[in-house]
């Protein structure tokens, strides 16, 4: 890694634990609130996906943090050092792509590098090579932009991150324009980079690829943070779906719904789907198999549905929609 | 809900390393930054074409095209160089469109990263947005500065080595260089000529025939008789008519030469090279001002083609010192003083003549002018960059 100066910014920078760190973060256009106070948190060296519906507020958060538009208020660090105040050392080891990735077109892959690089230390020249053939690049690297496609303009947003050798990345929407392998193939060098002790913040619409990439999620809406930590934690805070397949359905349901278990039952073609509330214990399963068996109804399946990121992200936000 | 601050990172905290001083908040663009800027603006194929084609292109074609006429019937067209055409060239060709080329570039300059979305991609790397304007201004100037170059170096070259070996003094052959006393000889040995040819600004007491008319037309008589009656003047009275008219021609004669001299083609390129300097710094400041290059370029357009020359020649009553503040006016004041041909002034007259249809300046005020253009243009330019969302 190459060395960086830290002579007019914070001493705590080194000491902080938190890739970003936000608090009381605003920025209003005119009487709209884009990001509302927004509290934010994400440790180092995990993937972290940031979503939130259309117009939540995800970009405009970014371009916050680095610096491409100001805060109205609040206070924000990138990898310890606040911003703006040290937004020249913290940028220094950030690589982004906000919005569409877009370069001169009239340039080659490795001449956009070049611009980019120039504007960096002398030795992110060195990684232009590098960050090509990271991205897989490499062979398309001496023609022109105007040629690329979109995928292969969102692997040049990457390769032009990795330019700083970047303690943190931040990729908004950066599955736009890819095909299934060429997902395939970003998933895996984000969690490649993250294996590599580097913070993604990931912000996408894509819940199953956050799922399948990310440590850690936050949910924004309407400017604000509703949810965030790890996803292993938030899920475990969803409720449980399972389907029970019958004889008797409808004797089953009565049964189920005199029982304290709390579950909302619904009869379906083949059986029952029951939601339990969030936090319920396997022992509960095992209880509702009892009753039904003791009750002479005959089980032939019954099946727990884990909960996906995306049926608890629907949940928090129709929760949030319904108490609004 | 789990709380943000539920989340107990557990990776170690990279420690930056002190040592070598990256100086990326510096308003200094570093040289890389100046080279990879000159490369995209080099790069852009029809830009380049047409900041060749009119600095390089335009001079040259005109001369090849008079070279070669010459070279096949030289006795129906005159030489391809010479005082004339280097006054023309300059004036008409290199210092109009040189201008609006050079505010094109600037244009451009100020305004393609943010309409091809790069502006973003170099914020985020922590550098100096002022210092990614000021890159611009050393990349620009380093195409447009040998273009006017090398375009008014093929024109000095022709004027220089085709010029004519006599010189013709407002379409009449006389030799160059002559003194008063020799032109006035020449005059006396050449009366008819001189007579019909040069220019006089009084009454000629005499009629004289002339061959030919205005524009090669057929005999007139340049002249009158002051009783009213057209009578055969004498020699005499006609070589004395034309001493007295190579004395009131000598001061713009003297100014007509075979060939330009060197210390006014080198007057001449500075000249030049300062109306490329403002015509790029003042498009580069505009552009980034707007922030995209169609309109920024057609203002520049307007300024140079429509709004100086009017501004320059008209007196507005109480606008007068405004008018003094356009910088075509003070580039115009600082218009070489050997060239026969006069910014917005016209062709012909005297310079102490055309320096008057312009609304007067001081040389200091002159001066004080395009520096402000210059640093006002960059100061609004950067200013914009820095505060403009990216």
């Amino acid at each position: 890694m190459s060395a960086l100066v830290v002579d007019d910014a914070d001493d705590s920078a080194v000491a902080s634990r938190w890739a970003v760190e936000t608090h009381g973060l605003t920025k209003r256009f005119g009487d709209n609130v884009a990001v509302g106070g927004v509290e934010l948190l994400v440790p180092r060296g995990c993937a972290f996906g940031y979503l939130g519906p259309n117009g939540a507020g995800k970009t405009t958060l970014i371009r916050v943090l680095l610096g491409l538009t100001h805060a109205d208020a609040g206070t924000m660090s990138l990898l310890g050092y606040a911003v703006p105040k040290h937004r020249d050392v913290a940028l220094a080891r950030v690589g982004a792509i906000v919005d569409e990735p877009r370069f001169h077109g009239h340039l080659t892959g490795r001449q956009n590098l070049q611009i980019l690089a120039a504007a960096r230390e002398p030795a992110a020249r060195e990684r232009i090579g590098p960050a090509l053939e990271r991205v897989g690049m490499a062979h398309r690297a001496d023609d022109r932009v105007a040629k690329y496609s979109m995928g292969m303009r969102q692997r040049l947003g990457v390769a032009a991150c990795l330019l700083g050798d970047p303690q943190l990345l931040i990729l908004d929407e950066p599955m736009n324009g890819l095909d299934p392998a060429g997902m395939h193939e970003m998933r895996d060098m984000i969690l490649s980079l993250v294996a590599e002790g580097r913070t993604v913040v990931l912000s996408s619409h894509l819940l199953d690829e956050v799922e399948r990439t990310c440590d850690a999620v936050a949910i924004v809406d309407q400017g604000r943070i509703i949810r965030q930590g790890p996803i292993l934690e938030l899920l475990a805070g969803a409720s449980l779906d399972l389907q029970v397949e019958c004889s008797q359905p409808d004797q089953a349901r009565a049964l189920i719904e005199r029982t304290n278990i709390g579950a909302q039952v619904e009869v379906g073609p083949t059986g029952l789907d029951l939601t339990l509330p969030a936090g319920t214990a396997r022992e509960v399963i095992a209880e509702i198999n009892r009753v039904l068996v003791e009750s002479g109804i005959r089980v032939y399946r019954l099946q727990p549905i884990q909960a996906s990121l995306e049926s608890w992200f629907l949940q928090v936000t129709s929760r949030l929609g319904d108490t609004q | 809900m789990t709380l943000a601050s539920d989340m107990r990172p557990d990776a170690p905290v990279p420690t930056p390393v002190a040592g070598a001083r990256d100086r990326r908040g510096s308003w200094i663009p570093t040289g890389a930054m100046i080279v990879t800027r000159f490369m995209e603006l080099r790069k852009r194929r029809g830009l380049m074409i047409t900041l060749v084609g009119v600095t390089i292109g335009i001079p040259t074609i005109f001369l090849v095209i008079r070279l070669l006429l010459h070279a096949f019937d030289p006795h129906t067209y005159g030489p391809a160089g010479g005082y004339d055409i280097f006054n023309h060239l300059v004036v008409v060709v290199l210092y109009v469109f040189g201008f609006i080329v050079a505010a094109t570039l600037g244009c451009t300059a100020g305004s393609v990263d943010l309409t091809d979305g790069m502006f973003r991609h170099l914020v985020v790397t922590g550098r100096s947005r002022l210092a990614l304007y000021l890159a611009r201004i050393p990349a620009g100037l380093a195409i447009i500065g040998p273009l006017v170059a090398i375009g008014f170096t093929i024109v000095c070259g022709v004027s220089v080595f085709a010029a004519p070996t006599t010189l013709n003094y407002r379409g009449v052959n006389v030799p160059a260089g002559l003194s008063l006393p020799a032109l006035e000889n020449y005059a006396a040995n050449h009366a008819d000529q001189i007579v019909c040819g040069f220019p006089y600004n009084g009454p000629i007491p005499i009629a004289v025939p002339c061959p030919n008319g205005p524009f090669g037309g057929g005999p007139i008589i340049k002249g009158s008789a002051e009783s009213g009656t057209p009578t055969q003047p004498t020699p005499a009275t006609i070589k004395a008519q034309a001493i007295q008219i190579a004395q009131q021609d000598y001061a713009d004669y003297s100014r007509f030469f075979l060939s330009p001299s060197t210390s006014l083609m080198i007057k001449t390129g500075l000249w030049l090279e300062l109306e490329a300097l403002i015509g790029f710094t003042v498009g580069l400041g505009l552009g980034a001002l707007l922030g995209q290059r169609t309109v920024a370029v057609i203002m520049m357009i307007v300024l140079e083609i429509i709004l100086t020359p009017i501004l320059s020649r008209a007196h507005i009553p109480h606008f007068i010192n405004l008018q003094r503040a356009v910088v075509g006016l003070a580039t115009a004041h600082l218009e070489p003083a050997g060239l026969s041909v006069r910014i917005f002034g016209g062709d012909g007259p005297p310079a102490a003549k055309a320096a008057s249809i312009l609304v007067p300046e001081t040389t200091f005020v002159a001066v004080c002018v395009i520096i402000a253009w210059l640093v006002g243009w960059t100061i609004l330019g950067a200013w914009r960059m820095a505060t403009r969302d990216a």
